[in-house]
């Protein structure tokens, strides 16, 4: 393609969307409507991962230990957790801080009566993989000088699985809906060919290529593409805007995403996706209408 | 210019259009290609442009053999070989000068060297004057000279005209088969497939006569009938 030809194919794309007029409105809404749904997912979708990281970097597993446990045990095991690969970290918590950090936290309760520090040894520990907080939970319960095993199991897991089946879903959502609107961009474009067909036989009669005769349909299909996917950012941005004010008011606590570039990044994935669907359901529409001659 | 060697073409439901014909049509030759609907004119006008393909034999434009033009190469020969028809085949949501520069584009010329070629065939025509008219307002005869302006704008050695005066009256008729004469003394061969007994009487030129796909008279500065 040269340079001069940009002008030329984009011309005709434009003629061409004009003269089909209201199938080619209808393909660019079908796009529109398919990528806020998208979008809807995507937004869900990093809203539950930053909330999920947000009680991850919370997430810890606490082994109490024998009183009977001697300096030398404590250390030997502080060796084994640390050389298991499962652990983020691993920090020991002696009895006196845990005491102090009990009394500090929880300075209006009136402790006078306790002579002795009730709290036994414990090591705090941060995972790599939070999925896997279950299995390594039960697993160090087994150690030798073991009391207890505390960990934010339920908790844990349901945000874990959370997340799983909302990527799963929306990933099964968003799979049909881009078949569909593939489908639709294909069938658009092919009614397009259809129409000029009598144009593309002069082409063809004029000399010229394939290539040539293809491109103004496939920038027909990524103008389409892109002015679907601007209005469903144009649609989904304010909208999420208002959804986020509202969840503040109600629940402040909850780390919801705002200004963020991961925003940005989802806004940015829509147009891209969406022109992409554009181009290539035109490609394929058109590799099977216009071919070489004879 | 062209030559056309032992070239039989059979459709698949087995009527042969063409059997066995052998041709040669030298630069800046005149040709009528006469003869009854149905005799292979038309078969053998296409093969010329490749829109469609001999069974057998083969064909040579500039000694280059057809045959071994393969489907991406086609639109490089088309635009050696200007083709007109009786239909026109005009784009009619377009002015007459988009008609003749479209032939332009498909070639990537610039837009300066378009308007200089498409302005020049249009004054050769004598279409200069309704250059921004829509085809549907001009009449056959100025309707078949867009036709001719688009097939010759970018000067290509060999003209193949398909019935040009099949829609016309005998005088534009007339009219065209004068251009087609003068395109024709400025170094380009003409082939020209008609019906018309008057025209191919009064402008005598080298006459080849098909009859049931076999060549059966090539005559110069021959008459309609024998």
């Amino acid at each position: 393609m040269l340079l001069r030809d940009i002008g030329f194919f984009l011309t005709e794309a434009f003629i061409s969307i004009r003269r089909s007029g209201l199938m080619a409105a209808i393909s660019t809404a079908t796009i529109g409507v398919s990528l806020i749904v998208f979008g809807i997912f995507l937004l869900i979708s990093a809203n539950i991962s930053n909330i999920s990281d947000f009680f991850s970097d919370k997430l810890e597993i606490r082994i109490f230990l024998k009183e009977s446990i001697s300096a030398g045990q404590i250390s030997s095991m502080k060796h084994r957790l640390e050389a298991m690969p499962e652990f983020k970290s691993v920090t020991f918590v002696s009895k006196d801080k845990a005491w102090r950090d009990f009394r500090k936290g929880f300075q209006s309760l009136d402790l006078t009566d306790l002579v002795e520090n009730p709290l036994p040894h414990s090591f705090k520990l941060t995972l790599k993989d939070n999925e896997q907080i279950v299995k390594t939970a039960k697993y160090v319960r087994g150690f030798e000088n073991v009391e207890d095993v505390g960990y934010m199991g339920t908790i844990a897991e349901r945000i874990t699985k959370f997340a799983a089946y909302t990527r799963l879903a929306g990933f099964i959502l968003v799979s049909l809906l881009t078949l569909a609107t593939l489908l639709i961009v294909v069938n658009t474009i092919r009614l397009t060919v259809i129409a000029r067909q009598d144009e593309i036989t002069i082409m063809h009669l004029v000399g010229a290529t394939v290539p040539f005769i293809r491109w103004p349909f496939i920038i027909e299909g990524a103008l389409m593409g892109l002015a679907g996917s601007c209005a469903s950012v144009a649609i989904l941005s304010p909208l999420y805007g208002m959804f986020v004010v509202r969840i503040q008011e109600k629940m402040p606590y909850i780390p919801i995403l705002q200004e963020d570039f991961r925003l940005t990044l989802i806004y940015l994935t829509l147009i891209i996706v969406g022109t992409s669907l554009g181009i290539f359901g035109s490609y394929i529409s058109v590799s099977r209408t216009i071919k070489n001659p004879s | 210019m062209i030559r056309i060697k032992n070239v039989t073409k059979t459709y698949p439901n087995g009527y042969v259009a063409l059997d066995n014909v052998n041709l040669h049509i030298g630069r800046n030759e005149f040709v009528y290609l006469v003869g009854q609907s149905g005799a292979g004119k038309s078969t053998l006008l296409n093969m010329l442009y490749k829109a469609e393909t001999p069974s057998s034999g083969d064909i040579y434009i500039d000694n280059i053999p057809l045959s071994t033009i393969s489907a991406k190469q086609i639109p490089f020969l088309r635009r050696s070989i200007g083709v007109i028809f009786q239909d026109y085949k005009l784009l009619p949501k377009r002015t007459v000068y988009e008609n003749v520069a479209f032939a332009l584009r498909v070639m990537h010329f610039s837009r300066a060297r378009i308007r200089r070629q498409v302005t020049q065939v249009l004054e050769l025509v004598g279409l200069q004057q309704k250059m921004y008219n829509m085809p549907s307002e001009l009449s056959g005869g100025e309707q078949q000279r867009i036709c001719i302006a688009r097939a010759i704008v970018n000067n290509p050695p060999v003209l193949l005209a398909d019935e040009p005066t099949g829609s016309l009256d005998p005088e534009t008729s007339w009219e065209i088969m004068q251009l087609l004469s003068k395109i024709n003394s400025r170094q380009t061969t003409v082939v020209v497939a008609t019906h018309n007994k008057s025209i191919v009487d009064d402008i005598r030129k080298r006459v080849i006569q098909v009859d049931n796909g076999h060549v059966v008279r090539d005559e110069q500065l021959g008459m309609y009938n024998k």
